[in-house]
């Protein structure tokens, strides 16, 4: 004992992808005593199948052939493995309010509330409790020092960055998390997954919510929620009239165009959505741009934010220019130089300068 | 750093003089039991010692054994092998809700073949009810299957009054045995069963050997066939080194026994007193005193067992948890939840299993380390509201 060094212990959370099973490998390689995890969220690999007969079944994380993927990949590295049963907490914190958010009119992120939450939530706070210096995930994101402070930042790679999606981390434990691809590109990601073996290196990429079994959100809400409740209501346009019936709030997200059902000379996107007049407004496209919003329960990672910097109002989004005011009940109100389409209450906005992320919040209302 | 092995119901480790009994007969005597020149009449030899001393073991004939490939394997071997050569004629099965898989999917595989099963629901302590038993008996029934002590929560049913049961009503009674066997005393005239099974890895023997005691007179069908071997019971050449190491491993048990109870009884019950006096909301699972002398089980209110469990991996102690997510099953377990306890709690069980190579220092150990990591996680536990 005492000549060997002691090692940094890192928990690495592990979905069985090609990116956090690479970013463990990273770890490993760089002499870091590394523990994967996988949190079981409850998702069965098997209903999906059936679900889904003869479709392509897009592999997506954390189910059950995900947590085996997940575990042969530790054995290669030769890290313990251990899986997290979240399935509770998936149900309680991300699968409820996600559905609540859609019957209140609004467009959930759960990936972000799972980072909230979840990931950087109960799972860090746990590898802490067990004695873990850095939690680790596979992200495409950065962690940069600032005056020798620690700040979440964009990755390197700009088409893969998903910072977006972590601004809900908190300032606080930002010192303890590791992003080992934040200078990799996901090109040299699948080869590093190639030159090592890696069985799952030609998996496909998870893309849409990986609770939601057939990709189509508004099945899933039916199914958990309002079975049997008539829930129709009226769909009207910008100046009041009424053009048909809708079959649910939550079958809309603002700027939708497909799927409205109503035949009109130009084309008809989703504005708004009145939850208290079970209304939904259509009308064409330059209805959709709007300046100004409203965000809240926001999460910075500056004292202060400034008044002019740049944001992003969905992951997809192009960043744009905005002013930034702090309302007297710590609210943010937001104006864009330009207007921007479709700001959708219950996304995110996200504040960056240059590859720094300033912080972020819900937006919880846009003005015209 | 230490390490400590409190998983001794998943399996053990192999007793080093079991090892060395069995070392000869890989290189040195190989020969097949089943040849008769003198290389195959030695193996045999080795082999019919290690029947007799199993059957010694618990009151039987040697040709009421039979080896196997493991518990699972003497399970299936029991209750189909009981159904097939009964010819269907009779077609309903007893059996309890917290039986091991090996059970309930062979329960499961003759349902599909239009068996009928009852699976008798336990109390809050995990027993049978034997009034239960009872009411589910028809003309019908062929054969109750109860094991004697669960895996889990290692509840001891009344296996005694289920063999009583089982005679009167001129029904067979197979008693899964893979947790007691070599850990408890078992007299199969005395409990009255026909069909046993039991697994070496259990009883500090090697891995993948099982037997069959199967009572002189009850007719069962083979599930392996192409060979004459265990009385064409279970066609395979024979594992020698394993029913070896087997045998030497019951040997073992049949000196240790008696103390193995009573340390192992002092030692799950210190612990015991230690969690309840220390951890709040801390529910032990099985009975407090009818249960298996090395089996500790407790829910903890508000965390998941595979926290606690790694955490206590790290400080070197291996456990395990009814939660199965590492297992790829999704529900947490389903003896946890028969029991009464709902799924945060199946969730929260960890379970502890004493063996003959723990020791005072160890025990304590684990308890203090529990302890403490279960204050910790809970303090972070986003389900304390």
């Amino acid at each position: 004992m005492g000549k060997n060094k002691i090692k940094v212990k890192v928990m690495a959370a592990m979905s069985g992808g090609v990116d956090s099973s690479v970013a463990a490998y990273l770890l490993k390689k760089s002499g870091y005593e590394v523990t994967g995890v996988t949190m079981c969220l409850g998702i069965s690999d098997n209903e999906k199948n059936l679900e889904n007969p003869g479709q392509n079944i897009i592999s997506k994380c954390c189910g059950m052939d995900s947590i085996k993927d997940a575990a042969d990949v530790c054995s290669l590295l030769g890290i313990n493995h251990y899986v997290y049963d979240f399935s509770v907490h998936m149900q309680e914190f991300i699968i409820k309010p996600f559905i609540e958010s859609y019957l209140k009119g609004r467009t959930p992120n759960p990936c972000i509330e799972c980072n909230r939450f979840l990931k950087f939530g109960i799972l860090l706070e746990k590898a802490k409790v067990l004695g873990f210096d850095y939690i680790a995930t596979g992200h495409y994101a950065g962690i940069v020092k600032v005056n020798g402070l620690p700040f979440l930042a964009r990755a390197l790679d700009r088409k893969k960055d998903q910072s977006y999606f972590l601004y809900s981390i908190m300032k606080k434990n930002l010192g303890n998390i590791i992003f080992p691809l934040h200078k990799l590109t996901k090109q040299e990601v699948r080869k590093i997954a190639c030159d090592i073996g890696l069985k799952i290196s030609d998996k496909k990429d998870s893309q849409e919510i990986c609770f939601i079994t057939n990709d189509n959100y508004r099945d899933f809400i039916k199914e958990s929620k309002v079975k049997g409740k008539n829930i129709t209501g009226k769909i009207i346009d910008t100046s009041g009239r009424i053009l048909g019936e809708h079959h649910g709030v939550f079958n809309y997200t603002i700027g939708q165009r497909k799927g409205i059902g109503i035949s009109a000379s130009y084309p008809l996107y989703v504005q708004e959505i009145n939850i208290a007049k079970n209304l939904v407004v259509v009308g064409s496209r330059s209805y959709l741009e709007k300046r100004r919003l409203i965000a809240r329960d926001a999460n910075l990672f500056v004292d202060k934010l400034p008044a002019c910097a740049k944001a992003k109002i969905r992951y997809n989004h192009e960043e744009a220019s905005c002013r930034i005011a702090v309302t007297d009940n710590d609210s943010l109100e937001v104006t864009f130089e330009q207007p921007q389409s479709a700001i959708s209450p219950g996304q995110s906005i996200v504040f960056y300068k240059d590859d720094i992320v300033l912080g972020g919040a819900v937006i919880s209302d846009c003005i015209h | 750093m230490k390490k400590i092995y409190l998983d001794n119901a998943a399996t053990t480790r192999t007793d080093p003089e079991a090892l060395k009994a069995m070392i000869q007969y890989f290189s040195g005597i190989y020969g097949n039991p089943s040849s008769i020149h003198s290389f195959g009449q030695e193996a045999k030899n080795a082999m019919e010692h290690s029947r007799f001393i199993a059957a010694d073991f618990i009151n039987a004939s040697p040709e009421e054994i039979i080896f196997t490939g493991s518990g699972t394997e003497s399970d299936n071997l029991a209750i189909k092998g009981v159904a097939y050569a009964n010819g269907f004629r009779k077609t309903h099965i007893i059996t309890s809700a917290i039986e091991h898989h090996a059970v309930l999917e062979s329960c499961h595989n003759l349902e599909q073949s239009g068996f009928k099963i009852s699976y008798i629901p336990v109390d809050s302590y995990g027993f049978v009810k034997l009034d239960d038993i009872k009411k589910a008996i028809s003309k019908n029934t062929l054969l109750i299957s109860i094991m004697h002590a669960n895996n889990e929560i290692g509840t001891i049913q009344p296996v005694e009054e289920i063999g009583k049961i089982a005679r009167e009503n001129d029904i067979y009674y197979h008693m899964d045995a893979v947790q007691t066997f070599g850990h408890i005393n078992i007299d199969v005239d005395k409990i009255g069963v026909d069909l046993l099974s039991a697994s070496a890895h259990k009883l500090y023997g090697p891995k993948g050997v099982g037997l069959l005691y199967k009572r002189k007179g009850v007719k069962i069908s083979p599930i392996i066939t192409g060979g004459s071997q265990e009385y064409k019971l279970r066609a395979s050449t024979e594992n020698v080194p394993g029913i070896v190491g087997f045998g030497k491993a019951i040997e073992l048990s049949k000196i240790l026994i008696e103390n193995e109870i009573a340390v192992q009884t002092r030692l799950r019950d210190k612990f015991i007193k230690g969690v309840n006096e220390n951890i709040k909301n801390a529910f032990l699972n099985g009975h407090p005193a009818r249960r298996l002398p090395n089996n500790i089980n407790f829910s903890f209110d508000f965390i998941e067992g595979e926290g606690i469990l790694m955490g206590l991996d790290m400080e070197g102690i291996a456990a395990s948890t009814g939660s199965a997510c590492s297992s790829g099953i999704m529900e947490p377990s389903y003896v946890i939840k028969a029991i009464g306890r709902n799924s945060v709690l199946a969730r929260g069980s960890v379970r502890f299993s004493l063996g003959r190579f723990n020791t005072e220092d160890e025990i304590d150990f684990a308890l203090k380390t529990l302890i403490k990591l279960v204050k910790r996680l809970r303090k972070i536990s986003p389900l304390i509201k």
